[in-house]
């Protein structure tokens, strides 16, 4: 049976939505998806997003079938709203942010240690199969609603934030096939996903929108993490066409961190009053400063809005207390702690090395979201020092129109011409999945599509020869093998110098990438490079098994890579004397 | 496409679209009798069966929907309180949240609207025949309804009735909120 629909994913790292478009059609029609999950036990309510925790429950909830769906019996383990509202009472039990631990590769992400430090005895899943139990739940969501199409039969096209390097793709891709997802699913970065959502809401009439030289800047701001992207406008053979030049670092920093900000700020008024908080009461806090955020940056005649802490047990009116948040305490906090005015050439400010790092999530240690993009501009500025022309904005911080003016405001400042807010609708719940449908949709029926290739250089690691020194690591070069803006469907010949590969063990490569250098060509060899430029990520290795072709204890090889048609990057190592090739993978574990 | 294939197509088709298999009822069978097609007999569905659920006795969504005003605003919590030992200012901090949420909660089950759109205090048209069930006349209403009336109540509708569904035994549906001990 032929594939009849496109599915766009949008795996979030706190919500994930489904939408999808009929391949049938002249028009892409994107609809979403509509996701039945549990809500509390035994209860099963449909929403257009599945909140990205998973809850790990115990036998009584097996044996009670509490937290049974319609296509799954006996489950002890629950995703989406359930498991977001128990990530308040029982965060031992709770995985969430599973998406953000995909790419640090300080840990090893196949192995179980996620909820992060539970306590002895309680059960830990992987980062990889959290991923794989949302993209699991949402198969199941479309399986149940299309019994006749399944998911596996489909054109797929799932998201994944821009910043992610090649390894993180990797492990979301193997999460996928995990879930049931086919073989041909096609990762999309997010941003990318936004402006495609952008285009299928103005059809061919986009052209009137932009102009040969412009820039878009795509600014996501989502729960967890912050992601930018920098689009061009080029003109080819008379038609404008759309190219992603630039894509940002991934930042960890996004509206969750604003509503604790928030939380933490009342809580101190509380204290004023001599009220303690216990811990369930700072959840709530946070979930009442999340609504009151929204009202005091909205309402400029609201001096102050109270804000209230319901009591605790059935008891709730004796027990609730209350405190005024000024509305200018609010502004400030919120919006100069994380959109602060600064110059161009700001830096995000480096945080306080405190002696001993434990070993969570590497979160910003600066809030401020236009430093980071001051920094994100400057490292992207080109030699004709193009300025930033539009601004499409996504991602639910940007409900409140006191940021997207404050980011805007701060634009302006920076050009010398003030960049206009994109004209039409700034979808930013769902503008992604949508996005990454029309995407698929117009993959097949012939439509716009951004140009870029990938977003980041790659490099090997090799040892350069020399005298070794006793106790220290041989010195490093870096050898580029993928250069940025390499296209899909295309392969590379590395020129480089021969490495000799042991057989019959184990070779082991270090690998890194850069998003910022663009002129590196493959081949080049880099003796000396910037930390801020270059970052290491999960090594790569091989095995040369011993066989009758291979006679010498070692085989002098070359590197090849390959980015597929799925936008998948293939190292290999090849030995021109023999012939034979060995695929290089992705060594995930934690480093020793 | 030889027989088989035609025959495994059809299937599909009268299968999961309405249309073609009235059509199919119509064409190949015996024309239906009076206006109510008969329902089409099902055959085996290709992929096996879910279990059959208990059907669901009367009233389980009510207590679903008081759960979820609960769950989701604390809604029995607030109005199973003696309000009689609070003054009236420590009950309104309390309410404005569960307000907040009740509303939200019941914005997404019923999404309710109002009836009329003109304001209330103002003088609305009565059609001959309107409908009496979503217009109702108080006062002294004569023999014959004027042609005017002043509206002084704009009415509810509920839009959908989207309640959660309850995938559990029946009994357990009472349970509106479990109780709750700290460990």
């Amino acid at each position: 049976m032929p594939a009849n629909y496109v599915v766009g994913i949008d795996l979030g790292t706190t919500n994930s939505v489904v939408a999808y478009a009929s391949l049938e059609t002249e028009q892409a029609e994107v609809e979403l998806l509509e996701l039945p999950q549990l809500i509390a036990p035994h209860t099963i309510d449909s929403r257009h997003s599945l909140p990205s925790f998973v809850y790990l429950g115990g036998e009584a909830e097996k044996s009670q079938q509490a937290l049974d769906l319609p296509w799954a019996d006996q489950r002890d383990f629950a995703v989406g709203e359930i498991a977001r509202r128990q990530s308040a009472d029982a965060p031992d039990r709770t995985v969430g942010g599973a998406k953000s631990w995909l790419s640090h590769h300080k840990v090893d992400r196949q192995q179980d240690i996620l909820p992060w430090n539970a306590p002895e005895g309680l059960p830990q899943i992987s980062p990889v199969e959290a991923t794989r139990r949302y993209l699991e739940h949402l198969a199941a969501a479309w399986n149940a609603k299309f019994p006749e199409s399944s998911l596996q039969e489909q054109t797929v096209v799932l998201t994944v934030p821009a910043s992610f390097d090649a390894s993180a793709r990797e492990l979301t891709r193997e999460a996928a096939q995990g879930a049931g997802l086919p073989d041909t699913l096609v990762l999309l970065e997010e941003p990318q996903a936004a402006v495609y959502a952008w285009l299928n809401h103005w059809g061919e009439k986009w052209r009137k929108q932009l102009k040969v030289n412009d820039r878009l800047l795509v600014c996501d701001v989502g729960g967890g993490t912050t992601d930018l992207t920098l689009v061009q406008v080029d003109e080819e053979g008379g038609e404008l066409s759309l190219r992603r030049v630039a894509v940002g670092n991934h930042l960890l920093v996004g509206g969750d961190n604003m509503d604790l900000a928030m939380a933490f700020d009342v809580s101190t008024l509380f204290a004023e009053k001599g009220v303690n908080l216990d811990p369930w009461q700072s959840i709530s806090l946070w979930h009442s400063c999340r609504a009151a955020k929204e009202t005091l940056l909205q309402d400029e005649n609201a001096d102050a809005q109270p804000i209230s802490v319901l009591g605790r047990g059935s008891k709730l009116i004796g027990g609730t207390v209350t405190v005024d948040v000024p509305r200018d305490r609010a502004l400030k906090l919120l919006l100069d702690g994380f959109f602060p005015k600064c110059g161009a050439d700001a830096h995000p400010e480096r945080g306080h090395s405190s002696g001993f790092q434990e070993l969570g999530l590497p979160y910003e240690s600066d809030p401020a979201i236009t430093r980071h993009l001051a920094a994100f501009l400057q490292a992207h500025r080109d030699e004709a020092e193009k300025p930033v022309t539009h601004v499409l904005f996504n991602g639910g911080v940007f409900k409140s129109d006191a940021f997207q003016d404050r980011l805007m405001e701060v634009l302006a400042d920076w050009n010398t011409e003030a960049p206009q807010r994109l004209a039409g609708p700034h979808d930013l719940d769902y503008a992604v999945a949508r996005g990454a449908a029309f995407y698929g949709w117009a993959k097949r029926h012939g439509g716009i599509r951004i140009r870029g290739g990938t977003a980041r250089a790659y490099y090997i690691g090799v040892e350069r020869a020399g005298l070794a020194i006793p106790g220290a690591p041989r010195p490093l070069n870096l050898v580029n093998v993928v250069p940025i803006g390499m296209e899909e469907g295309t392969s590379i010949h590395v020129p480089s110098q021969e490495v000799g590969l042991i057989v019959g063990e184990t070779a082991k490569f270090r690998f890194f990438s850069s998003p910022i250098r663009k002129d590196d060509q493959p081949g080049q060899a880099l003796s000396r490079w910037d930390e801020e430029e270059i970052a290491e990520t999960d090594p790569l290795e091989t095995l040369l098994p011993k066989d009758d072709a291979i006679q010498e204890s070692s085989v002098p090889v070359t590197f090849e890579s390959k980015i597929t048609e799925l936008g998948q990057l293939e190292l290999w190592c090849v030995s021109p004397r023999t012939g034979g090739r060995w695929k290089l993978e992705f060594n995930v574990r934690e480093d020793d | 496409m030889g027989r088989l294939g035609t025959a495994l197509t059809l299937f599909f088709k009268i299968l999961f679209n309405r249309e073609t298999a009235e059509k199919a009822q119509a064409v190949l069978l015996l024309p239906a009798a009076g206006e109510a097609p008969a329902p089409t007999t099902k055959p085996e569905p290709p992929k096996p069966a879910e279990p059959p659920k208990p059907a669901v006795p009367r009233g389980v969504d009510a207590l679903v929907l008081l759960a979820a005003l609960q769950r989701e605003a604390r809604f029995l919590d607030l109005f199973q309180e003696d309000l009689s030992s609070f003054a009236d200012a420590q009950i309104g901090a309390a309410v404005r949240d569960v307000h907040r949420d009740t509303k939200a909660t019941l914005e997404r089950i019923f999404g309710i609207e109002r009836l009329r759109d003109e304001e209330e205090g103002t003088s609305i048209a009565v059609p001959a025949g309107f409908n009496p069930l979503e217009l109702r006349l108080v006062g002294s209403v004569g023999a014959t309804p004027p042609e005017t009336a002043r509206l002084v109540h704009a009415g509810w509708r509920a839009t959908k009735c989207e309640l959660p569904k309850w995938n559990g035994q029946p009994e357990a549906a009472k349970i509106l909120a479990p109780a709750e001990a700290e460990v």
